[in-house]
């Protein structure tokens, strides 16, 4: 059987490259298009060389010029297996530690910040933290009890600590 | 010239306070830690580290900041030394020589020879920044609109053409994004809100603070859980002092390198890791014993050591003089200092002549106990390398959180930390450089308002923006650069400075 060989890092890169520069194309399109429309304050009489839409203007054409330059070179770079490539970098571990972390990161933040006091949130995110990635997503062998007991340690020395250190020594307010 | 020895005596006794050279042993061993601990970068470190320096008096907040900063770019040498793993992207280069020499059983030694370096480096770069910052303040009196909006240019320009390490186009394009963000909000010639779509909150534009945690704190938490686990921590069974003779028979390298990481430290946006790299291939070339590059050359790590913390002081005299970020991290500090009413400029020795020299005294002080920590404590900043990183990841999220809150107090902060940590780890990831995306949000609104007040000024006109002489200079070093990265155009000026000698032999 044919075993398909491993797409190098130079062809994903340049297919992933292709991709960002369709998406830095349409950027600087959409921002010419809103810097062109951008109000030219012509009640308020300025100069026309002023206008606030100018910088804006000239940036997004720069911006499309730079994407259409790097879709052109990332279009003639040799990228034998390189979509297959790319698509399986979404499906590595790598990357599903990657969405676990922003997963805790975006509950933490926009759900418990809020609705639990700073401190409670702020344990609460260390413990998930340290006992995902001790236990579910270990790189080496695997001692629950230990990693529960540092977990529990440091979500209550890292949270508390912050609190006190910042909300008051440091006179600096919390979420 | 006397003046300046009196002045730079005072901003050295301004410091030797109780109060203060404490906040220089705690600031430069958290520096240090955070300089080991692969993952966090100096520029993190001095991001997260502006909240906790919110309420103290500006100098002793600038003097932390500092002191963290230098630490950090010393302590990533530790790690490069005894994992071979960059502790910061400024030791990559700190790799090549200090890990063979660890496995060789020598890593006291190189311990040795980078804090040693470092501390040479370092002032070989306070010694610059003391003599060039004075003259290019005054000469920057000179500077109108136009020229500013060069400088800005060549900043964004500059700093997207050396940092990008994949193509100089990714480098540009981090530099326009970086400069688009800078649009949004209010402009200020005319007060019109620009790109708010709305958001009351986007008015004020989007802060520096929160971006940066993002980028360099979330987006680096992602990057570093991202790697499997680190590998194996060297042994250190040998002496860590070094000897006269071990470090100063390389007093030429030491030299050239302070001078090349200088010379680095003054382009805009071109970082430590640039000075590093720059100084060690310089060092290859020159040494008597290029062979032993790479396989624990001393010269080498003392080459690339020094290069980087030479940066981190000359970097302080474009961000000083003209408010132009020598480093990503030197953009951090300048938004440290509006915080704290301190305005970088042409115009700080009119207003403020002693600040310089106090910098000065900052880097100083923190040289000396880099030299100081990292000669004693080698044994403490071993363990600091053995700690988990995902015990000390999940803490350091809530710190980025907290850092990104607590200058203006608004959860919208905390959400822009989120979405440039995001999208700051999809162009990391995708080798667009960072330093390119922070000099322009830095650069932007300099840009923006100088090009307009320049064209104001001349009625629409925009000749005087290719005719005055500095102008004219800045504009065609810009277009220099923008056609070197060219490749067609590249090899063939190349070619004209080649043209006769034997092509050099690719290494």
């Amino acid at each position: 059987m044919d075993v398909p060989t491993e797409p190098n890092e130079t062809a994903v890169r340049a297919r992933a490259d292709l991709l960002t520069s369709i998406v830095l194309v349409a950027l600087g399109l959409t921002i010419f298009y809103l810097s062109w429309t951008m109000p030219r304050l012509e009640a308020r009489h300025i100069h026309p060389a002023t206008i606030p839409g100018l910088v804006p203007l000239i940036l997004s054409v720069a911006l499309t010029l730079c994407g259409t330059l790097l879709a052109w070179r990332s279009w003639h770079i040799e990228a034998e297996g390189g979509w297959r490539g790319l698509a399986a970098v979404f499906t590595t571990r790598q990357a599903m530690r990657v969405l676990v972390i922003l997963g805790l990161a975006l509950v933490h933040t926009l759900i418990l910040v809020g609705w639990l006091p700073f401190w409670a949130a702020a344990m609460l995110f260390i413990f998930a933290f340290i006992m995902i990635f001790e236990i579910w997503m270990a790189d080496g062998p695997v001692s629950p009890l230990s990693s529960l007991a540092w977990a529990i340690a440091i979500a209550v020395l890292g949270g508390g600590g912050i609190y006190l250190v910042f909300e008051r020594i440091f006179l600096v307010r919390l979420p | 010239m006397f003046d300046g020895l009196l002045l730079l005596g005072q901003g050295i006794g301004h410091f030797l306070t109780p109060a203060a050279l404490f906040n220089v042993v705690w600031a430069t061993l958290l520096g240090v830690v955070i300089g080991i601990l692969p993952g966090l970068t100096a520029t993190m470190g001095v991001a997260l580290l502006v909240t906790l320096t919110y309420k103290m008096a500006p100098d002793q907040a600038i003097l932390t900041l500092m002191c963290v900063y230098l630490g950090a770019i010393y302590g990533g040498s530790r790690t490069a030394i005894l994992l071979n793993i960059p502790g910061t992207p400024a030791n990559a280069a700190a790799t090549l020589d200090g890990h063979p020499l660890a496995q060789q059983g020598r890593a006291g030694l190189a311990m040795g020879l980078a804090t040693t370096s470092s501390t040479l480096g370092t002032l070989v770069g306070i010694f610059f920044l003391a003599i060039i910052a004075p003259f290019l303040a005054e000469a920057a009196l000179k500077f109108g609109s136009y020229e500013f909006f060069w400088l800005a240019l060549f900043g964004v320009v500059i700093s997207g053409q050396m940092t990008g390490s994949d193509t100089p186009l990714k480098g540009y394009i981090a530099g326009i994004l970086g400069l688009l963000v800078a649009m949004v909000g209010m402009e200020t010639l005319h007060a019109h809100q620009r790109f708010t779509f709305g958001i009351p909150a986007l008015g004020g534009g989007i802060d520096l603070i929160p971006a940066m945690v993002g980028a360099f704190g979330l987006s680096e938490i992602l990057s570093a859980m991202k790697r499997n686990a680190v590998a194996h921590v060297a042994s250190v069974n040998d002496r860590v002092v070094p000897t006269f003779r071990e470090i100063f028979q390389y007093w030429r390298t030491i030299l050239r390198s302070g001078i090349i990481g200088t010379f680095i430290g003054i382009i805009p946006g071109v970082g430590e890791d640039v000075g590093s790299w720059t100084s060690y291939a310089a060092a290859k070339r020159a040494s008597k014993h290029p062979e032993e590059f790479g396989k624990g050359s001393q010269e080498g790590l003392i080459a690339a050591e020094t290069g980087d913390n030479a940066v981190v002081s000359a970097a302080m005299i474009p961000t000083l003089t003209l408010a132009l970020p020598g480093s990503a991290a030197a953009a951090v500090l300048i938004a440290a200092m509006y915080i704290h009413g301190i305005r970088p400029g042409p115009m700080i020795m009119v207003e403020n002549p002693t600040f310089l020299y106090q910098v000065v005294a900052m880097l100083l002080l923190a040289t000396l106990a880099n030299l100081v920590f990292g000669l004693s404590l080698t044994k403490l900043f071993i363990q600091v390398l053995r700690v988990p990183r995902q015990r000390l990841m999940a803490v350091i999220y809530i710190l980025c959180v907290v850092g990104s809150f607590a200058i203006t107090q608004r959860m919208f902060d905390v959400y822009v930390m989120l979405a440039f940590g995001v999208v700051g780890f999809i162009l990391r990831e995708m080798k667009y450089p960072m330093a390119p995306l922070v000099l322009g949000i830095v650069l932007g609104d300099l840009l923006d308002l100088n090009l307009r007040r320049g064209l104001l000024l001349t009625n629409g006109d925009p000749s005087p923006f290719f005719t005055r002489p500095i102008s004219a200079v800045i504009c065609l070093i810009i277009v220099f650069t923008i056609l070197m990265s060219i490749p067609a155009v590249s090899k063939r000026v190349r070619s004209l400075f080649t043209r006769g000698s034997p092509a050099p032999a690719e290494s």
